[in-house]
C-alpha cells in the first residue's frame, strides 16, 4: 500500500482535530446580566455577543471613552498608583490582603485561584452582599496600554471571552439579585 | 394561440422574477393589536427591499436632521450591524414586569422587537441587511460637510 494511503486516516484525523478546535475557538461568549426582583415581579435579562462589544467599543470616541481605552483623570486617582498595586498583586501568591470589618461592613480583597475577588458584606435588611471575581488576565489586559491614565477596556473584554465561563459580579440585597457573567451559551435558560 | 401563451408565460416569469427580486431581501413585519374593545388591529408585511428604495427616494429636507444626528454614531452602527448578522441567534434584552414584557432577539438574520402591555401588543420585524442599507440611506441624506 503507497504510503500517502496509509497516512490517509491519520491525516482525516487531524484535519477532523484542527476543524474542531477552530470551530471551538470560533464560538462566541455571552456577558449575561440579569436582574430579579422577585418582591416586585420585574427581571430584566441582557445578552450581549462579546465580539460585538469587542468590534464596537473602538468605535466609540466620546467622552472619557476613546478607541476602546477609557482615560482615568489624575484627580479621580487621588494619588493612588493602580499599576503599583496591581504588579504587587500579580507577583504575590495567592493570599488576602485586605480585610476590613467595621460596623455592619465587612470588606475582603484577596488573590485566589489566578482571580481578583473582592467581598463586601454589609450587615442589616437593606444590607448588600457584593461578590466580584475578576480573572487576573483581565486586570492584566485592562492595564496593558503605555499610557499611566489609561484602561483599555476593549483588550480585557478581549481576555474576558478567552477566559471561559465566569462569574463577574453577584449583588444581593433585601428585595434584588443582580448578576453579571460570561458563558459561551446565548441565552441565560 | 401560441403566440398567446408565449406572451402569457413571459408576463408570468416577469411577475415571478419582480416578487422573487423584492422579497430577496426578506420581508418588514409591523403588527399591532390594541387590547381595548374595538380596538385597532394593524399588520403590515411588506418586502424589506422597500423600506432603503423609499428613504433613498423620500425628500432629503425631511430626513437631513435625523441624518446629521446620526453621522458620529455611523460607525458604531456599522460595526455593530456586521457582527450582529454573524452571530449566532440570541436574545439581546428581556423585561419582565407586571403588565409588561419587552423582548429584543436576533432571529434568522431579522431584529425582532415585541412588546406587549395591558392596552396593546407591538411585533416589529426587520430584516439585518434591510437595516444597514437604510443606515447607509439616511446616512447619505446628510450634508457633504457633515459626513
Amino acid at each position: 500500500m503507497p504510503q500517502g494511503i496509509r497516512n490517509l486516516p491519520l491525516l482525516c484525523a487531524l484535519a477532523l482535530a484542527m476543524t474542531t478546535m477552530a470551530m471551538a475557538a470560533q464560538k462566541d461568549h455571552y456577558l449575561h446580566i440579569k436582574v430579579d426582583d422577585p418582591a416586585k415581579g420585574e427581571s430584566v435579562n441582557v445578552n450581549l455577543p462579546l465580539s460585538i462589544a469587542e468590534k464596537i467599543l473602538p468605535t466609540v470616541n466620546r467622552g472619557n471613552l476613546h478607541q476602546g481605552r477609557v482615560t482615568i483623570s489624575s484627580e479621580n486617582m487621588d494619588g493612588v498608583d493602580l499599576r503599583a498595586i496591581l504588579d504587587a498583586i500579580r507577583t504575590a501568591a495567592d493570599n488576602e490582603f485586605v480585610t476590613v470589618k467595621q460596623h455592619g461592613q465587612n470588606v475582603r480583597v484577596a488573590k485566589s485561584n489566578g482571580n481578583l475577588v473582592v467581598h463586601v458584606q454589609e450587615a442589616g435588611e437593606e444590607g448588600h452582599n457584593v461578590d466580584i471575581t475578576v480573572p487576573m488576565k483581565v486586570v492584566d489586559a485592562l492595564f496593558s496600554t503605555a499610557k499611566k491614565d489609561e484602561l483599555d477596556v476593549a483588550a480585557a473584554i478581549r481576555a474576558l471571552a478567552e477566559a471561559g465561563d465566569t462569574l463577574l459580579v453577584s449583588v444581593q440585597d433585601a428585595t434584588q439579585h443582580v448578576r453579571i457573567w460570561v458563558d459561551s451559551r446565548s441565552s441565560q435558560e | 394561440m401560441i403566440l398567446l401563451g408565449k406572451i402569457a408565460l413571459g408576463i408570468a416569469s416577469t411577475a415571478v422574477a419582480g416578487a422573487s427580486l423584492l422579497c430577496s431581501e426578506g420581508m418588514i413585519q409591523v403588527k399591532v393589536v390594541e387590547k381595548r374593545p374595538e380596538g385597532h388591529h394593524i399588520r403590515v408585511m411588506a418586502p424589506a427591499l422597500l423600506l432603503p428604495i423609499g428613504m433613498h427616494f423620500a425628500p432629503k429636507d425631511g430626513i437631513r436632521e435625523a441624518s446629521a444626528e446620526i453621522q458620529p454614531w455611523l460607525p458604531t452602527i456599522r460595526a455593530a450591524l456586521a457582527q450582529l448578522r454573524e452571530c449566532d441567534d440570541f436574545a439581546f434584552v428581556e423585561v419582565n414586569e407586571p403588565g409588561r414584557q419587552v423582548r429584543v432577539v436576533k432571529s434568522g438574520g431579522s431584529l425582532v422587537v415585541d412588546v406587549n402591555d395591558e392596552e396593546e401588543s407591538v411585533h416589529v420585524s426587520a430584516p439585518i441587511r434591510t437595516l444597514s442599507s437604510a443606515v447607509e440611506e439616511l446616512a447619505a441624506a446628510a450634508p457633504a460637510t457633515e459626513r
